[in-house]
């Protein structure tokens, strides 16, 4: 298992290293530059040449793309030319904020998943599926800005009850409780789609399970259906699930940019929109970075798995 | 769903965000004192360019800190006294003395003296902070600092705005200099302290309690960088801020209609909307098209629609206070779409002409989609090109339009002549219409080149300016803007420098 | 979203449930009675009313959507404005009825040539190993990336259009359908009879058009109804963010961003487009769902 791992690392680390050029160069191919953003458009020639001797950009790009990478392995991921401040902070804290978005919705999507799925397998009633299936497609067919609109408009405008955007002032963990109602609109919003994607494929998965022979025996045997669902189904149902929550997790981080603006919610997809409109060549290439890693590593963590499962492929056979 | 609603009923039993984000009543009418101000603003500051004028953060950041050697008053170019108590200008035009107040102290406990002028006309001067009048400072060459309460600055050439770079120039402390550029400290004599910045997030500022001038009521300022007009409306409504600078003009009607809040106009920073056209595109070269251009443009409708009355329709930038405001030739090109129609079929081709503008800007795409209509009405056909902000700069700059463009652009509330020398789009050497002419360069360098800014012969030469920019329309305009903000009604006594920097000094809140 | 789309539409479309030998002609009308009883029905429908009125346009139309009224500047819905006017004096009523041909262009043409050329891609890449390896890679690199910030991306490079919400649907579109093939393709070529028709000596090329194609119509077409209704709402969220068409041309997504731009003001605005983009999203979702279900039965 060890050795299967090494084996893979150096081409990962080929990955990156060529994602890493790539980036470099497509960032600075897209049309528009830091230095007459940040120059505004009433500043003289001098002063667009001083912030690009300031920036290094007038250094040849072999140069640059050294740097950079020289920067990096020292652990310095730069400076923000728009936002200012180091990168690695923007990053740390705008990751923090979506991953503690996204958790959440994650965690109300399942539990509205687990509740939904429970209820519709034991009531098994026509109106109550017709309902519940009506309303997962609902869920998943209205667009992620129109709820996140109304939400603000109902509770945080004509019944002022919840904040309409925003991040706790002083932190997530000085008053848990605050934390909660400044996190529920957003996190409600986000979790809609994922929760009915998860809800669909619980139902399914527990109604394949209640066709299964041991459930007609335990039938038979007198035990209500309740607790056949409850102590034996689902926990035969929920392993398959979980690989869904994995691609869920997944597509909650990329309808986090969506809620985050709607929201004013400082995360990672505000920054990466930021980033780019304002051409802050460090903080993209960071973030861009930061995504190739993230999808190498979880490739790597796969393949590392199925060779685990699998002793044909860590041997060297065809997969 | 369901669950939302139980959370929230639950939640209703411990405290409220909401409640605590509108934060305690304070005394009735009157002066009091305390409380933080949480203002909304739409851009972040950038240390790299905190001394350009370019975002509500940083102008407010500059407004609260620091404080410059004179103010001028919203609708005049008459010089007050501010860190300077007095002043003298050489009858030659080529300096100026000026006495500094004694009893001045930056918040580090340093006092103020001669040498902090020259040191903040030495960074105006330096080009990398892109700053809009960097070539006035530059023009300063020669300092007389022997008097720690006084100084003399001597000019390379007459000077006509030079009481412009007084009333916008920051007296900044020179040890913390290092830390501006890095964004950790800005340190200066002004009414308050900075205290700290989270980037995307917010700026906060507390009461300088040693203030030369009265003491300000506020306890403290928090700017929070909400980019999302609508969320800066939301918020204030919801009571998470007291005052906003970025919502929108219907926003603003609608909230200035609600009693619970106040919208305030400022008659100081204006801004003018115009019409560019990049001349090197030949069929933009015949100024009877531009002409055509100008007659086409329903002025009114604009101010009216978009700007909700708060403009005033132009064919010059200067606002009417200004010494080279002319109320006739303001009138030289009038909502005449028969004019208009009449000079395009005197022209041979009726080509498509792109038009640029800023996306993401609710103003600049209705405006762009009515000038769209209205030219379309007299035969000019437009396609438009929306284009992202680093993008349309970029355009700008390089001059690649290759056709025509809008956007808004500032200094014509100033003395005439820093329009021409400071804002690129006038600028007489390079400018982005690709408009060269020996007569306005010449106009536009004497302009300057005066003892003063407000005297006849200086007048004179703004009637030249005028002339240039009628008879050749580079630049075609269209409204005068006003900019306004909207606060909670507790908000009392909220005033704005010219420089468009909200000025807090007097400022309290009530309930 | 195309992902969870996949599964709640259909949680074994990855796997073609079992294919059999022949192209089976008692199987296909499995397809059409789905879509015409129930779900399959009812998103018809749905479907049909949006396309209809899209097509219809210009004679239910009472404005062009480009015409500036004078003077209604952001009027409330009235006997003159079914749906009111915007902030530019035109009438939403017509716009929205134009709007939903540039959504109709963007479902009815962008997927199927991202889905035609990524089933292109995924047929001829995945029938040697190495360039299978090759492009499931690329597949997956592009897969990794939420679609708005792909979106956003190449709008940078692009500039805001139609044109780039077409770039974007056919990257978007390629991998699913290229993927879903490549499935289909391995999963036929282990087949005893695909091997037999080797020995037999068929040409590659016939044993994909004769074996693998008709096989894997099904989850091909499920797929492509739920991509339809990601085409929908991507463009609806590019729109919001400012990244859609240019103005003066409406689409659903971006009359509903002006409508939210103006929602203090204007609530009324943006409710038409919303419902006719919920209707379609709901219809195709409908009907995808109406014939993975035919696939179980």
């Amino acid at each position: 298992m060890g050795a299967y791992l090494l084996r893979r690392l150096p081409s990962a680390l080929v990955v990156l290293a060529i994602a890493s050029f790539g980036i470099f160069a497509l960032v600075r191919m897209v049309p528009g530059d830091p230095v007459s953003t940040l120059a505004g458009p009433d500043a003289s020639p001098e002063a667009r040449a001083a912030i690009r001797a300031d920036l290094g950009l007038d250094q040849p790009l072999v140069t640059q793309y050294v740097a950079w990478l020289g920067q990096l392995a020292r652990g310095d991921f730069g400076t923000s030319y728009r936002i200012g401040g180091s990168v690695k902070d923007l990053v740390a804290d705008g990751a923090v904020n979506t991953i503690v978005l996204t958790v959440t919705a994650l965690l109300l999507a399942m539990a509205v998943a687990l509740v939904c799925s429970v209820l519709a397998v034991v009531l098994d009633n026509r109106w109550v599926n017709a309902t519940l299936s009506f309303g997962n497609t609902l869920a998943i067919a209205l667009p992620t800005f129109v709820t996140g609109l109304v939400l603000i408009l109902l509770f945080a405008v004509v019944f002022p009850v919840l904040p309409a955007g925003g991040t706790p002032p002083d932190g997530f963990l000085a008053r848990p409780d605050l934390s909660v109602q400044y996190l529920l609109l957003p996190a409600v919003c986000l979790a809609l789609g994922a929760g009915a994607a998860l809800t669909r494929f619980l139902t399914e998965s527990l109604r394949t399970e209640l066709r299964q022979p041991y459930v007609t025996t335990a039938r038979a045997l007198g035990i209500s259906r309740r607790r056949i669902v409850l102590t034996q189904a689902l926990r035969n149902a929920l392993p398959s699930a979980v690989t869904v929550l994995g691609i869920q997790f997944g597509t909650l981080l990329g309808g986090a940019v969506l809620v985050e603006a709607i929201f004013t919610w400082p995360g990672l997809g505000g920054l990466i929109e930021e980033a780019i409109s304002g051409r802050d060549y460090p903080l993209v290439q960071v973030l861009l970075l930061l995504s190739v890693m993230v999808f190498v590593v979880i490739q790597l963590f796969t393949d590392v798995i199925h060779a685990w499962l699998d002793p044909r492929i860590r041997i060297g056979g065809a997969a | 769903m369901l669950v939302g609603l139980l959370v929230v009923s639950v939640l209703s039993a411990c405290s409220s965000a909401v409640d605590e984000a509108n934060g305690s009543s304070g005394s009735d009418s009157g002066p009091s004192d305390g409380g933080t101000l949480r203002i909304g603003s739409t851009s972040d500051i950038v240390p790299a360019t905190i001394f350009t004028n370019s975002s509500d953060a940083t102008n407010t950041l500059i407004g609260a800190v620091y404080d410059s050697l004179i103010d001028y008053p919203l609708d005049s170019l008459e010089p007050q006294p501010r860190l300077a108590k007095s002043w003298q200008v050489a009858d030659d035009g080529l300096s100026i003395t000026l006495q500094l107040r004694d009893d001045v102290k930056f918040h580090t406990g340093r006092e103020f003296t001669s040498k902090d002028v020259e040191f903040s006309v030495k960074t105006w001067a330096d080009p990398t902070w892109t700053v809009q009048l960097q070539r006035t400072a530059a023009a300063i060459t020669g300092f007389d600092t022997t008097d720690p309460h006084a100084i003399t600055l001597k000019f390379d050439h007459k000077l006509s705005n030079i009481f412009d770079l007084l009333d916008m120039l920051p007296i900044i402390d020179s040890e913390t200099f290092d830390q501006l550029k890095t964004g950790k400290a800005y340190v200066g004599t002004g009414p308050f302290k900075f205290e700290s910045w989270t980037p995307s997030s917010k700026v906060v500022f507390s009461k300088n309690d040693d203030y030369w001038g009265e003491e300000p009521h506020l306890d403290g300022i928090e700017v929070n960088i909400v980019s999302d007009p609508q969320a800066q409306v939301s918020q204030l409504r919801s009571g998470q801020l007291d005052l906003v600078t970025g919502a929108s003009n219907r926003d603003l009607e609608t909230l200035g209609k609600d009693s619970k809040f106040a919208v305030t106009g400022f008659d100081g920073a204006v801004q003018q909307i115009y019409v560019g056209a990049d001349l090197a595109n030949p069929d933009l070269q015949d100024v009877k098209l531009r002409q055509a251009i100008a007659f086409a443009i329903d002025r009114e409708r604009i101010v009216d629609e978009v700007f909700r009355g708060k403009g005033t329709p132009i064919n010059l930038p200067w606002p009417d206070y200004s010494p080279a405001y002319d109320a006739k030739a303001n009138e030289t090109y009038t909502y005449d779409p028969a004019k208009a129609k009449e000079l395009v079929s005197q022209l041979g081709s009726s080509p498509t002409i792109p038009l640029a503008y800023p996306a993401g800007n609710a103003n600049y795409e209705a405006v762009a989609q009515i000038v769209q209509a209205n030219l379309e009405a007299v035969g000019i056909k437009t396609e438009l090109q929306p284009a992202e902000y680093s993008q349309f700069i970029k355009q700008l700059i390089g001059g690649t339009f290759g056709g025509l463009w809008i956007l808004q652009h500032g200094y014509a509330h100033y003395t005439p002549s820093t329009l021409a020398v400071s804002a690129y789009p006038f600028n007489a050497d390079k400018n982005a219409s690709h408009f060269v002419s020996k007569a306005y360069k010449e106009h536009a360098d004497s302009a300057w080149n005066q003892v003063s800014g407000t005297s006849p012969e200086a007048v004179e030469q703004y009637k030249n300016l005028n002339k240039d920019l009628l008879d050749n329309l580079f630049l075609i305009e269209m409204a005068l803007l006003h900019f306004q903000t909207a606060e909670t009604k507790g908000v009392q006594d909220l005033n704005m420098s010219k420089r468009g920097e909200l000025d807090l000094r007097s400022t309290y809140l009530s309930d | 979203m195309s992902e969870s789309l996949i599964d709640i539409a259909a949680p074994e479309a990855g796997s073609p449930g079992s294919p059999d030998d022949q192209f089976d002609h008692r199987r296909r009308p499995g397809i059409w009675t789905a879509l015409r009883r129930g779900k399959g029905l009812a998103g018809l429908i749905l479907i049909g009313v949006v396309v209809a009125l899209g097509l219809l346009a210009p004679v239910l139309a009472p404005h062009s959507a480009t015409e500036q009224i004078p003077g209604a500047n952001l009027v409330g819905p009235s006997g003159a404005h079914w749906f009111g006017t915007d902030e530019v004096n035109r009438d939403i009523f017509s716009r929205t009825l134009y709007g939903i041909r540039t959504d109709l262009i963007v479902v009815f043409l962008a997927v199927p040539i991202g889905a035609a050329i990524g089933i292109l891609v995924g047929l001829i890449s995945s029938w040697w190993t190495f360039t299978d390896v090759v492009a499931q890679r690329l597949f997956d690199l592009v897969l990794a990336f939420p679609t708005l910030i792909l979106a956003i991306a190449l709008t940078a490079f692009v500039g805001p259009g139609l044109r780039t919400v077409f770039f974007v649907i056919v990257a978007v579109e390629l991998p699913v359908f290229g993927r879903l093939t490549r499935t289909s393709v391995r999963t036929v070529r282990e087949m005893p009879y695909v091997e037999a028709a080797h020995v037999v000596g068929a040409g590659s090329l016939w044993q994909l058009r004769r074996h693998v194609l008709p096989n894997s119509m099904e989850p091909l077409l499920v797929q492509l109804a739920v991509s339809m209704s990601v085409a929908v709402f991507v463009e609806g969220a590019m729109s919001f963010l400012g990244l859609g068409v240019r103005p003066p041309q409406p689409s659903l997504g971006s009359l509903i961003r002006d409508g939210v731009r103006n929602m203090y003001d204007a609530p009324f605005f943006a409710v038409g487009p919303l419902a006719l983009v919920v209707a379609l999203v709901l219809g195709l979702l409908l009907v995808s769902q109406a014939l993975a279900e035919a696939r179980r039965a």
